[in-house]
C-alpha cells in the first residue's frame, strides 16, 4: 500500500487478522502418505596398524524405514513408523598398548554382535485453532536389547502464528541382555531409563526467514556401560543438556533455501560438543532439486575416557576406551537429489563421514585409534494419496 | 509442478461459490476442494440463522438467560471484529440490528409503523451485550447475526487453509466475495469483473486481484421502491429506517474480511461520508451513488 | 560463544517484521520446514547417536537401541 493506513484500516485489519481461520493455525496433513527409505551404511576397515590381530572390518548395516501418515477426521493425524536394520561386522572389544606404547584395538569376533533390530511406533496428533498436541509410543527389539518409549509434545502459536512454542516430553525404558553373557562373563540382564524434556521457540522473522531456538534436558539412569567391552564401567546416571539454534532462509533470486542448525551439548560425563549442520536446497526445475550438505561435529573426551584399558582398575571406578567417549572431530558431506512427479517424490542421498582427532575443537589428550569413517547411500520414496 | 487450472463450483452460504486452483502439486485437487468445501459447510452450519441447530441460533436462544452462554474462541474473535466494525462505523454496523427483520418484509414490500420500530430500538445496540470472561450475557429479546462478516471470513479462511495445504496459486469466490490464495502463473493477477448493479449483463468495473481480497455490498437485490421512494434493505440501527447512501460499493483490501467490512460500512453511511471515509482508507474502491453515477479511485489499476 | 549466540538471536528478533497471511508462501515450502525429510532426520539421529557421544536436540529423545 502506498498511503499510510487510516485508523479504520488498522483497526479493522487487526481484528480481522486475529480471527482463527486467518491467523494460520496448524492443519493436519490433507492426504495420507506412505514413505520408504532403504539405506546402506558401511564403515571403513581399520588398518593393521590400528588392529594388530583379528578382523579389520567394522560395521555394514542395511536399514529399511517405513512411515505411514494419515489424517483422521478433520482435526487429527495418525503416524505409524517401522524400521528394520540388519547389521554385520565387528566392533572394538578392548584397547591395549602396542609395541610402541601407542593404543591398539582388539576387535570382537567376526560374527558380529548385533544381528538385526526392529522398531515400531504409533503416534496421534490433534490440531486445534491455536496449536497442536500429540503423543507416541514405541517399541524396539534386537537379539540383545529391548526398548519401550513414550513421548508427548504440544505446540502453541502466538502473534498471528509468527511465534510457536513447543514443549515435548519423553520417557524410555530399556533392557540389555548381552549375547554370550556367560562365556564372556558379561552382565546377564540390566536396565536403563531415560527421561527427557525439551522446549523450543520458533519465530518467523520475515517472509523468507524463520529462526528456532531450543533447550533440552535428559536424565538417564541404570546400566549405561557397554557390556561388550572388556573393561567398560560408566556411572549409573547421566544428565545431559542441549542448546540448539536453527535458521531457515529462502533466497528468492537464487530459488534456493539455506538450512543451518547448530547444537551445543554438555553432559556430566564431562563431554561437551558442537554440531553444525548446513544444507542448501537448490531448486533446479519445478520438480527437481539438489541438496548439498555439510556437517561439522566435535566433542571433548569423557572424564573417565582412556585410550588404553587399565585392567587393574576396579570396576567401581568409571573407565572406558570406547572411541565414542574420546575427544575428536568429524566432518561429513553429502549430496541429495530430490525429484517430484504426480503424488510421488524420490530422494537419492550419498554421505561420507570422517572422524579424526585433528578435526577436534577441543583438546585431545588421548586420541582414540578407533575413530570411524563411513559411507552411506540412501534411496527414499514417498507417495501421497 | 502441474500448471493446470482446476475449477470447482458449488452452492454454499445461499449463493454460488467457486474455487480455482493452480499447481496442486502432490495433493489431489479433488480432496483439497472437498476439504475447503467442508470448511465452508462448517462455518455455515455454525453461523447460519436459518437453522435451529446452528450455534448462532443457540446464542440467540440464550437471550435473557442469566447464566449466559459460553462462547468459543472463533466466535469470540468474530464478536471482536464486529465490535471493531461497530466502532469504526460510529454505530451504524451493528450485529444486533437483526431484530428489525421482525417488522420489515422486503419480499412483500411491507413498511413498518414508527411505533413498531420504536418498540424494537431498545433491543438494538452492540454496547448492550454483556460479557463475563468468555460468557456472553445477552439481554432478553435481543438477537445477533454475523451476516455481514461470516461469508468474507469464510473466503479468507479458505484461502489461508489452501495456502497451508501447499496451494500457491488460486482464487476463492464465495458469492462475489473473493480471496486470493496466490497469483496466477508468472505473477499474473486474477481478473475480476464487478457486475453493474442494475444490469447484470454489464460490468461496473474490473479489478486485478494479486493478493488479499475483494468484497462488494449493494442494495440492488433486496431493496424495493414504493411510491417512488427507494427502501434499501440496509437499515440504520439507530432509527430503524433504511440508509440512503451509495447503491453499490466494491472494495479491495489485504483481507476479504476487511474489504467486506469497509464495503458494508460504506453502504450504511451517508453518501459523501462514505466516499470520504473510503478515500481516507487508501484502499481501491468503486461505487455507484444514489444517482446511478459510478466513481471511485478505481479498481482497474494494479493491486492496492 | 553463548554471548555471541544471544546477540545473534537478539539481532534476528530485531529483524522481525509483521508477515501478512498472503506473504507466507515461501515459508510454507518444503525446504523451509524445520524437518524437511523426517526419515532422513530419524536416520541421521540414529547413526550419530551410535557413533558419537551427543544426542538430543529440538525434541525430547525418542527410541533407544543397544548401539551406544
Amino acid at each position: 500500500m502506498k498511503k499510510p493506513a487510516s485508523r479504520s484500516l488498522i483497526a479493522l485489519s487487526t481484528s480481522a487478522l486475529a480471527l482463527p481461520g486467518i491467523a494460520e493455525a496448524d492443519a493436519p496433513p490433507l492426504t495420507s502418505s506412505l514413505s520408504y527409505k532403504i539405506s546402506n551404511y558401511q564403515e571403513d576397515d581399520l588398518s593393521r596398524e590400528q588392529v594388530p590381530f583379528g578382523e579389520l572390518e567394522r560395521y555394514d548395516i542395511d536399514v529399511h524405514q517405513f512411515q505411514f501418515v494419515s489424517p483422521l477426521g478433520r482435526d487429527y493425524a495418525l503416524f505409524i513408523d517401522a524400521n528394520h536394520e540388519n547389521m554385520s561386522g565387528a566392533s572394538p572389544w578392548f584397547s591395549t598398548a602396542g609395541s610402541n606404547g601407542q593404543p591398539v584395538i582388539n576387535m570382537s569376533g567376526a560374527s558380529g554382535i548385533y544381528d538385526s533390530r526392529s522398531e515400531v511406533s504409533l503416534g496421534v496428533r490433534y490440531y486445534g485453532a491455536r496449536g497442536n498436541i500429540g503423543g507416541a509410543i514405541g517399541y524396539s527389539e534386537e537379539n540383545d536389547y529391548r526398548a519401550k518409549y513414550v513421548s508427548m509434545s504440544g505446540s502453541r502459536n502466538f502473534n498471528n502464528d509468527l511465534t510457536t512454542l513447543t514443549v515435548s516430553l519423553s520417557h524410555s525404558d530399556d533392557s540389555i541382555f548381552p549375547s554370550d553373557a556367560e562365556r564372556f562373563n558379561r552382565v546377564r540382564h540390566e536396565n536403563k531409563q531415560a527421561s527427557s524434556v525439551a522446549v523450543s521457540l520458533s519465530q518467523v522473522l520475515n517472509p523468507v526467514a524463520s529462526f528456532q531456538t531450543a533447550l533440552s534436558l535428559t536424565g538417564q539412569s541404570g546400566y549405561l556401560s557397554d557390556p561388550y567391552k572388556l573393561q567398560d564401567s560408566r556411572p549409573d546416571g547421566k544428565t545431559q543438556i542441549t542448546f540448539s539454534n536453527s535458521l531457515r532462509y529462502f533466497f528468492i533470486k537464487a530459488d534456493g533455501a539455506l538450512q543451518s542448525d547448530y547444537r551445543y551439548y554438555r553432559d556430566d560425563f564431562g563431554i561437551r560438543s558442537h554440531t553444525l549442520d548446513l544444507s542448501w536446497f537448490q531448486n533446479v526445475t519445478r520438480s527437481f532439486k539438489i541438496v548439498p550438505m555439510l556437517r561439522y561435529y566435535s566433542q571433548s573426551a569423557a572424564d573417565f575416557y582412556t585410550n588404553i584399558d587399565d585392567f587393574l582398575k576396579p570396576l567401581s571406578e568409571s573407565q572406558s576406551s570406547d572411541y565414542r567417549l574420546s575427544a575428536f572431530g568429524a566432518v561429513s558431506g553429502g549430496l541429495s537429489f530430490v525429484t517430484d512427479f504426480g503424488g510421488w517424490s524420490a530422494t537419492l542421498t550419498a554421505e561420507r563421514y570422517v572422524a579424526n582427532e585433528k578435526y577436534s575443537a577441543f583438546t585431545v589428550a588421548q586420541p582414540s585409534p578407533g575413530l570411524v569413517q563411513f559411507t552411506r547411500l540412501s534411496l527414499g520414496v514417498n507417495y501421497a494419496f | 509442478m502441474s500448471t493446470n487450472l482446476r475449477h470447482a463450483g458449488f452452492r454454499a452460504m445461499g449463493t454460488y461459490c467457486e474455487i480455482q486452483l493452480y499447481e496442486a502439486s502432490r495433493i489431489s485437487a479433488k480432496r483439497l476442494v472437498r476439504r475447503l468445501i467442508d470448511e465452508v459447510s462448517r462455518l455455515e452450519s455454525k453461523y447460519t440463522r436459518y437453522r435451529d441447530d446452528s450455534f448462532l441460533s443457540e446464542i440467540n436462544r440464550s437471550a435473557g438467560n442469566q447464566a449466559g452462554i459460553k462462547i468459543d474462541i472463533e466466535t469470540q474473535k468474530l464478536f471482536e471484529h464486529a465490535r471493531s466494525c461497530y466502532e469504526q462505523s460510529d454505530g451504524l454496523f451493528d450485529i444486533t440490528a437483526g431484530v428489525l427483520r421482525r417488522v420489515w418484509d422486503f419480499s412483500r414490500r411491507k413498511i413498518p409503523d414508527e411505533s413498531e420500530l420504536e418498540g424494537l430500538l431498545p433491543l438494538i445496540g452492540y454496547e448492550k451485550l454483556n460479557w463475563r470472561d468468555d460468557t456472553l450475557l445477552m439481554p432478553a429479546n435481543m438477537e445477533i447475526d454475523f451476516g455481514g462478516i461470516v461469508k468474507e471470513y469464510a473466503a479468507d479462511t479458505l484461502a489461508t487453509l489452501a495456502r497451508e495445504l501447499g496451494v500457491r496459486r488460486g482464487l476463492i469466490n464465495l458469492g462475489g466475495d473473493f480471496a486470493a490464495i496466490g497469483t496466477q502463473p508468472e505473477d499474473r493477477p486474477w481478473p475480476i469483473g464487478i457486475t453493474h448493479p442494475e444490469d447484470s449483463t454489464k460490468m461496473m468495473s474490473h479489478f486485478h486481484l494479486s493478493e488479499g481480497g475483494l468484497a462488494s455490498s449493494g442494495d440492488y437485490e433486496r431493496s424495493f421502491i414504493l411510491e417512488g421512494k427507494r427502501y434499501s434493505h440496509l437499515l440504520n440501527p439507530k432509527t430503524g429506517w433504511p440508509c440512503s447512501g451509495l447503491r453499490a460499493v466494491s472494495v479491495a483490501a489485504n483481507l476479504c474480511t476487511v474489504a467486506g467490512s469497509f464495503a458494508t460500512i460504506a453502504m450504511l453511511k451517508p453518501e459523501q461520508d462514505a466516499i470520504d471515509w473510503l478515500t481516507d482508507s487508501g484502499l481501491p474502491f468503486v461505487f455507484m451513488d444514489g444517482a446511478g453515477q459510478i466513481g471511485g479511485p478505481g479498481l482497474t489499476d494494479s493491486s492496492y | 560463544m553463548r554471548l555471541i549466540l544471544s546477540f545473534i538471536m537478539l539481532a534476528l528478533l530485531a529483524a522481525c517484521s509483521q508477515v501478512q497471511p498472503w506473504e507466507r508462501g515461501y515459508l510454507a515450502k518444503q525446504e523451509m520446514a524445520w524437518d524437511s525429510d523426517p526419515l532422513e532426520r530419524a536416520l541421521n539421529d540414529h547413526i550419530f547417536f551410535s557413533k558419537e557421544a551427543s544426542s538430543g536436540g529440538n525434541t525430547a529423545a525418542g527410541g533407544g537401541c543397544g548401539c551406544n
